[in-house]
């Protein structure tokens, strides 16, 4: 018989499913921010497990929208520390 | 005789010029002349040379206030200042009244609003039809969003979550929270039920067509990016204006509550509109 997926696509409707994934976000990028590393993506190996669990528990714009929004910020953070 | 002589002189010029030296100056005031050397010699001898003359006594230097700068006496200085400084702060006083009366006038009702607003037919996620006219008779709260909204939709519905709730303790259910979503294609009735439903629990979702949607955020001024061909199965997010919208029971705006609004400013808010309508109607609806 069928096997059953144990991935499942996160529900963006359900406040569970989104808590899920805010705080797979924020162990993803706690560990990029120990390494150091500004843009998902260019940390090799380092945090591997954090970003699998990440990419499984976000929708995949999310993910984007969230890397992008990493990124703006640390470009804007020069800016907001002169005002 | 005083006149005869002036007259004679003046038809005859100074007499220095003429005749020995007077004994009086022709120069106002009258004062005795100072005696001067007659320059009438034949010979010159070093005897005779005229001593140095002495420093002239001037009109200015006999009546001129030495404490005076450019045109400015003391007093005068000290007038000019002050007349100023008391100027400076009516101006400034006038300012801010007419600042103050500005404001007093924007948040009043009879002053001018934005036209933000108006009709719309959609559905509401339990099925039924809503329309314009059921804003009529209730104050509302109303969020343009979309399901798949990563993290803004639902902080910004958290928000308006809590105030409704302050605001229900206050005055009871007066207060409408609307959800209208502006990606009918993924936004199903029984996704817009499962999403409405983790927070108030009177929070209404509305949708309609893609025509729908684009009419009623021209309406409100919203703006929202989603492409018109888009599929239930996409992974897409749509950009739109994050503000919601308090409308009165007349369904006009009164305000729009953006990112930077915290739950106090939108309570405070409301209460004030509340506080300026019951004075107008008498009642809160």
């Amino acid at each position: 018989w069928p096997f059953t997926s144990t991935s499942k696509v996160p529900d963006n409707a359900s406040r569970q499913d989104r808590a899920k994934c805010w705080e797979s976000r924020d162990l993803y990028f706690a560990c990029l921010d120990a390494e150091n590393v500004t843009v998902p993506g260019k940390e090799g190996d380092k945090c591997s497990s954090a970003k699998k669990g990440y990419e499984q528990n976000c929708a995949k714009s999310w993910v984007d929208y969230f890397n992008k929004r990493r990124i703006l910020a640390e470009q804007q953070k020069p800016l907001l520390e002169q005002a | 005789m005083q006149t005869v002589t002036t007259l004679r002189l003046a038809l005859r010029g100074p007499p220095s010029a003429r005749c020995a030296p007077r004994r009086f100056s022709w120069r106002w005031p009258r004062t005795p002349a100072t005696p001067r050397p007659t320059r009438r010699g034949y010979a010159t001898s070093s005897a005779d040379e005229p001593p140095p003359e002495k420093p002239r006594v001037t009109f200015e230097d006999k009546y001129k206030n030495k404490s005076v700068v450019g045109v400015f006496t003391p007093v005068s200085a000290l007038l000019f200042v002050g007349v100023g400084a008391a100027l400076y702060f009516y101006f400034d006083w006038e300012k801010q009244r007419l600042q103050k009366q500005r404001e007093e006038e924007r948040l009043s009702r009879s002053y001018g609003r934005p036209t933000v607003g108006g009709p719309f037919e959609l559905t509401t996620h339990d099925g039924r039809p809503f329309s314009d006219k059921d804003l009529l008779g209730k104050w509302s709260l109303i969020y343009f969003g979309f399901t798949n909204c990563p993290d803004i939709c639902p902080e910004e519905l958290d928000k308006m979550t809590e105030a409704v709730d302050i605001l229900d303790k206050e005055f009871g259910p007066l207060v409408q929270p609307i959800f209208i979503t502006v990606d009918p294609a993924r936004d199903t009735p029984a996704q817009l039920a499962r999403y409405v439903a983790d927070f108030h629990p009177r929070m209404v979702g509305l949708r309609g067509d893609y025509a729908a949607s684009k009419a009623v955020c021209r309406a409100y001024r919203v703006y929202f990016s989603t492409p018109p061909g888009t599929q239930p199965g996409d992974d897409y997010l749509v950009d739109h204006s994050i503000y919601f919208y308090f409308m009165d029971p007349d369904g006009k705006f009164v305000d729009a509550f953006g990112k930077a609004s915290a739950v106090p400013d939108v309570v405070e808010r409301v209460r004030k509109e509340f506080a300026a309508w019951k004075e107008e109607r008498g009642g809160l609806t």
